[in-house]
């Protein structure tokens, strides 16, 4: 066992006994400083007593499940049940209690919010709305949990209010002309979500069916629910340009 | 919370057009509706002006906000489909009557 190199870099050399040098695999290839500072934040919050590293793994649990299946047991309720649907568009939040979520206590944890004022948009055959926030990037996240990252993206939000049917199209989503095609653009208290057309050949089906058709873009206006469609399509990822090298690696940037 | 809030002046289905007031540092009022007209859809609830409320000016009247329907032809120039509409929520010191 070597002892005479310096322990406190994490990317010193391990010598395993077998004559070999491995180095040590870096946990992500790259970070943020958004994240080192998340992290500094963090410690130096728990150090000053202001929560427990217990409340903020409870919190970080709850934050990184919350997803849109209470959205699309919403949708699904309404499309079965007329009553519930009436209840959906003129009482959105106390509807929302009924499917198990409470606008007034999104977490669980105490934390209050300030937004208590959803508004459902009913679809019909000839009225298609999808949603946008073009201010920063408002989502209904205790129904739809967190949005996407082309939600949040300079691309979606400003081109979507002045090319709604084009940037549909690049979703896949083609509408007749004889179809409006309504904006919300979502830039105060409120937020919204979809209530989709109910499909074609899903008679007969159970809550449970069809909540898993109504996708978290069927919710946001990008994509229309089908029978056999369970999935949101997967947008494409393009690798950082200039990402930020860790230390000794191959990859490291001269 | 105050308690006091300025009268709405706006009912749905009244024309209105949206004001292109001066804002130093902050504002929900985007540039693409002002000067803009549209038709009020909804009236959503009371409260703060975002103006306002960044400031943390809790001593400020509250005022309506208000859904307001537009049409894209009327928003963009060139905009080619009839029909296709945008909805954005503003309050209402943004808004002045627009008849017709």
């Amino acid at each position: 066992m070597s002892h005479d190199h310096d322990h406190d870099d994490h990317d010193h050399d391990h010598d395993h006994g077998d004559g070999h040098v491995h180095p040590a695999a870096p946990m992500v290839e790259e970070i943020t400083d958004f994240e080192v500072l998340e992290i500094a934040v963090c410690e130096l919050a728990i150090e000053k007593g202001l929560f427990t590293a217990e409340d903020h793994r409870r919190f970080t649990e709850w934050a990184e499940q919350i997803g849109p299946a209470a959205g699309s047991r919403l949708v699904a309720k309404a499309w079965t049940d007329p009553a519930y649907k009436a209840r959906v568009l003129s009482d959105p939040v106390g509807a929302c209690k009924e499917i198990g979520i409470d606008w007034a206590e999104p977490t669980g944890s105490g934390t209050p919010s300030d937004y208590m004022n959803l508004r459902v948009l009913e679809d019909t055959p000839t009225l298609h709305h999808v949603i946008v926030c073009t201010l920063c990037s408002c989502y209904p996240r205790p129904l739809l949990g967190h949005s996407p990252y082309w939600y949040r993206s300079p691309n979606y939000r400003r081109r979507l209010i002045r090319w709604p049917r084009q940037v549909l199209a690049e979703f896949g989503l083609v509408l007749p002309p004889e179809v409006e095609v309504r904006v919300e653009d979502s830039n105060q208290k409120c937020r919204f979500m979809v209530l989709p057309v109910r499909p074609e050949g899903t008679d007969g089906w159970t809550e449970e069916q069809l909540a898993e058709i109504v996708t978290r873009d069927t919710m946001i206006g990008v994509a229309l629910p089908r029978p056999g469609r369970t999935a949101d399509d997967v947008r494409p990822v393009h690798k950082a340009r200039r990402p930020v090298p860790h230390e000794g690696g191959a990859e490291a940037h001269p | 919370m105050s308690g006091n809030s300025v009268p709405a002046r706006f009912n749905v289905g009244d024309r209105v057009r949206v004001r292109d007031l001066p804002n130093l540092f902050y504002t929900r009022t985007q540039m693409y509706v002002r000067g803009a007209t549209g038709v009020v859809a909804e009236r959503t609830y009371e409260d703060l002006i975002p103006e306002d409320e960044a400031w943390n000016r809790d001593g400020a009247p509250r005022e309506q906000f208000y859904i307001v329907r537009f049409r894209q032809k009327d928003l963009w120039s060139g905009y080619p489909f009839e029909t296709d509409t945008l909805q954005t929520e503003l309050p209402d010191r943004w808004l002045e009557p627009a008849g017709g």
